[in-house]
């Protein structure tokens, strides 16, 4: 349970605020409300190319990192599909040096051309350690724009392409700062042993006269229904073949968002799970295995994969994959592997709590799904979830025409 | 824009101490209490890291298979059970000590410390669970392997240690085709034992929960003392290997020194830091955020049980890799020619603290700094004293250290890509 007030200022920024009495550091957490799905397609990776840019400085604080490691701070950020976001931890008697910080670079940022030029540098960089030059670094890119034929998140965050990054002039990259950078679209939440009126006046106090705009977001185009499988095949220098199916599901504030999480524990959370025991252990069809959602926004996506054992052919594989899709359809479901999924949701909850930064960014991303208080009403929903509904979400869900076939074949 | 607001420093850091307690057969259980938080945690530490192992990977598999079966329970019933409740068992291994860490909420850890019992004193190492285990870790190793970073960490010890050295030596995936169950047999009789153990617990541990652990810990068997002597280093100053395809070079810099009892080891990690130790570094500054040459940097000094050794490390587009290793050895220059001022040495002291105020925010970073200090034969003052020496250092003697031991001809390098 993680108590919080909630104050919005007049500019629009939502701050929330948490009284943690074990910790001597305060977290301050800043999330925007944008991600690679706000990109226009011959744009993109760009949120996370700004998000590099925030570190670069304003008039008044030429280097970000200066007074936060002065402070005994840690900051850092990262961005995906749905937001980007900021944080810092440090001595709580610092707390104002934070606010002063992440107040500042949200007016004040100062985009040169030379920032830009090395940050682009840099942001080329990652992509090709993280994507490029790395075994099965595509995997993902390939499957989103496999499962997505129109919607933003086809595309990772890291974009399409480095040429995007490349292409990107000082100018587009300041029209993205005023569009998406400005209080009514960010969400700040503090988790520090101090005073909660205390922490929300002086978030008050630094961000309360920030000027907000009411420039108008472009609307993000739907992903239509899908209506038949699909199905890529690739081939490519790595050890070992994988098979990844995706499946269109529900968005964030819906049930199957709960439905397909538990199902994907069912099938793949931790050494018990399904997956690891019929199809690693005993089958010993798979080298590793993994279901899991995308846990997106917008509708997101169902995944289940595997990594082959050289002895597995494909189509065993893929129908060992299918056989335990089909196993939920059909409801083989135990109420002591309800339970074990459940209790197993709550203790990740409260050992979570421990830390005060994983406090400060769930009540920005509730916040941001529109639900705040969905944060302390999770443990509750997953109790409530019944065999019968997994069966249901599990028919609904795992058809051939809802699905996309990733083989990435080991040359 | 306000004014910035002032800066407080903490002029300390406390570290509680952790409550010992012996049990009848000799092992040394820390406590450490946090009755604030519904969880639990124990960690069981071995002397029974790789370097301890006759055979390539054996040491790692015993501590990878004492989860999969039991004389009493399979591999699936052991998973279940810990499952069922939400607790967690993990397994790490360096290449020193093996750690066998339970987790558990306070009010599961009865059935927890039962599948304790089952997997620290009656693991069976079957064969069927056993063959999966070598094919899987065979699989991912080779894939490891593919990286240029993996391949340079190993280059990297190999230079530092010499090929034969328990260090530095990487063995041939396929020598997993060699090993049997009879050889992890062999290292749980030798090395799971009373004398060669300790224990230390976090969380909200009452004096019952205790009393469970210590009967768990009381039914260790008994051994005898393993040696842990090791052969003299034999450092190669250059190796490289050329990678087909690859897009970027992974770069591996530095030099054995000396474990962290050493005097100098702080001081030495003081140099470190301003090198590479944070985003603010000078290696930082130079290679990402001036020159774009790559997405990250970093320098350390590392701790091993009998040796310690600096390494700074980095990945960078193929075509930078003669501009990156001219940047480095630019910066480590600086170190030895220049004192570093007094601003910028105040900013890594700063810094050094604060990481050490996150490490022990919440019960299982003290236990896990506790762990440390009590593998270097010292209790938490030791952390207390680092500090203490932090603070004190001043630019002069950073200087004095940098020209002591950045020699460049004392230096090492490797590279792939």
């Amino acid at each position: 349970m993680i108590h919080y007030k909630q104050r919005i200022l007049k500019n629009g920024l939502t701050v929330l605020v948490n009284r943690d009495h074990a910790s001597k550091l305060a977290a301050v957490n800043l999330l925007y409300k944008v991600g690679a799905r706000n990109e226009s397609e011959d744009r993109t990776g760009f949120a996370h190319l700004f998000e590099h840019l925030m570190f670069r400085g304003t008039h008044n604080v030429p280097e970000f990192d200066v007074p936060v490691q002065m402070a005994c701070g840690e900051n850092n950020a990262f961005t995906n599909n749905d937001y980007t976001n900021f944080y810092i931890t440090l001595p709580k008697e610092n707390l104002s040096t934070a606010l002063w910080l992440e107040s500042d670079r949200m007016a004040n940022l100062n985009i040169s051309e030379e920032a830009c030029a090395t940050e682009k540098q840099v942001v080329i960089e990652e992509f090709k350690q993280r994507y490029l030059n790395q075994p099965y670094g595509d995997e993902q890119p390939l499957l989103r724009g496999l499962a997505y034929t129109t919607h933003p998140y086809r595309w990772s965050t890291i974009g399409l392409t480095p040429d995007h990054i490349a292409s990107a002039t000082t100018e587009d990259v300041r029209a993205f700062y005023r569009l998406h950078y400005h209080p009514s679209r960010a969400i700040l939440a503090i988790s520090a042993d101090l005073d909660e009126e205390l922490m929300l006046d002086m978030a008050e106090e630094y961000f309360g006269d920030i000027e907000d705009n009411n420039l108008a977001i472009p609307a993000i185009a739907e992903e239509p229904a899908q209506s038949e499988p699909r199905r890529l095949e690739v081939e490519r220098e790595v050890p070992a073949t994988d098979i990844t199916i995706a499946f269109h599901m529900g968005d964030r504030l819906s049930r199957d968002f709960f439905l397909g999480d538990l199902s994907s524990d069912l099938l793949a959370g931790g050494e018990s799970s399904r997956l690891v025991n019929r199809l690693v252990k005993d089958k010993g069809l798979f080298s590793s295995v993994n279901a899991y959602i995308t846990g997106s926004l917008d509708k997101g996506l169902f995944i289940i994969k595997g990594r082959l054992m050289p002895s597995t052919s494909e189509a065993d594989a893929e129908a060992a994959l299918w056989g335990e899709l089909n196993d939920l359809k059909e409801g083989n479901i135990t109420d002591y592997e309800m339970e074990k999924v459940k209790n197993k949701f709550e203790a990740n909850m409260l050992m979570g709590e421990i830390n005060i930064m994983n406090k400060a960014l769930n009540l920005c991303f509730y916040a941001m799904t529109g639900d705040t208080d969905l944060v302390n009403r999770e443990a509750e929903i997953y109790r409530s979830l019944t065999r019968d509904e997994v069966k249901a979400f599990a028919e609904r869900c795992f058809t051939p025409n809802n699905s996309s076939t990733l083989i990435y074949r080991a040359k | 824009m306000r004014e910035q607001p002032d800066i407080i420093i903490p002029d300390s850091v406390t570290m509680p101490r952790a409550e010992v307690r012996t049990t009848a057969n000799g092992v040394k259980i820390y406590r450490l209490d946090a009755n604030e938080f519904e969880v639990v945690r124990f960690t069981l530490v071995f002397r029974a890291g790789s370097s301890m192992q006759h055979k390539s990977f054996a040491a790692s598999a015993t501590a990878n298979m004492l989860g999969e079966g039991s004389t009493h329970l399979s591999a699936q019933q052991i998973a279940d059970e810990l499952d069922f409740y939400g607790s967690y068992f993990d397994v790490n291994i360096d290449r020193d000590y093996a750690y066998i860490s339970f987790c558990s909420l306070k009010k599961f850890f009865e059935p927890t410390v039962a599948v304790a019992r089952e997997i620290i004193l009656h693991p069976a190492f079957p064969e069927h669970e056993f063959k999966i285990y070598c094919s899987k870790r065979k699989q991912s190793l080779t894939i490891e392997r593919k990286k240029v970073d993996m391949q340079s960490r190993e280059l990297f010890s190999e230079a530092l240690f010499g090929k034969e050295h328990p260090y530095g030596k990487s063995s041939d995936e396929a020598l997993y085709d060699e090993l049997t169950t009879d050889d992890l047999r062999d290292i749980y009789r030798r090395l799971y034992t009373a004398e060669n153990c300790f224990v230390a617990c976090s969380g909200n541990i009452d004096e019952d929960i205790l009393s469970q652990i210590s009967a768990l810990v009381e039914a260790l068997p008994s051994g005898e003392k393993p040696s842990t002597s090791m052969p003299t280093p034999s450092t190669t100053h250059h190796l490289s290997r050329d990678v087909e395809g690859a897009l970027q070079t992974s770069i591996r810099i530095g030099r054995l020194l000396f474990p962290r009892t050493h005097p100098d080891f702080v001081g030495m990690q003081v140099v470190a830091a301003l090198l590479g130790g944070y985003f603010g570094s000078r290696l930082m500054q130079n290679l990402r955020e001036a020159n774009g040459y790559t997405y990250g940097v970093m320098a350390a000094m590392v701790n091993f049980d009998k040796e310690g050794y600096l390494a700074i490390a980095t990945q960078v587009a193929k075509e930078h890799r003669e501009d990156a290793l001219r940047e480095i050895y630019h910066e480590i220059e600086r170190l030895r020619n220049e004192t570093v001022d007094e601003y910028e040495l105040q900013m890594v002291k700063n810094v050094m603290i604060g990481e050490i105020l996150r490490i022990l925010d919440g019960p299982f970073g003290i236990a896990d700094v506790t762990i440390e200090n009590i593998m270097c034969g010292m209790d938490n003052s030791a952390t207390e004293e680092s500090v203490t020496r932090i603070f004190a250092i001043t630019a002069d003697e950073v200087k004095a250290l940098a020209e002591k031991y950045l020699k460049r001809e004392d230096l090492i390098e490797v590279y792939a890509g």
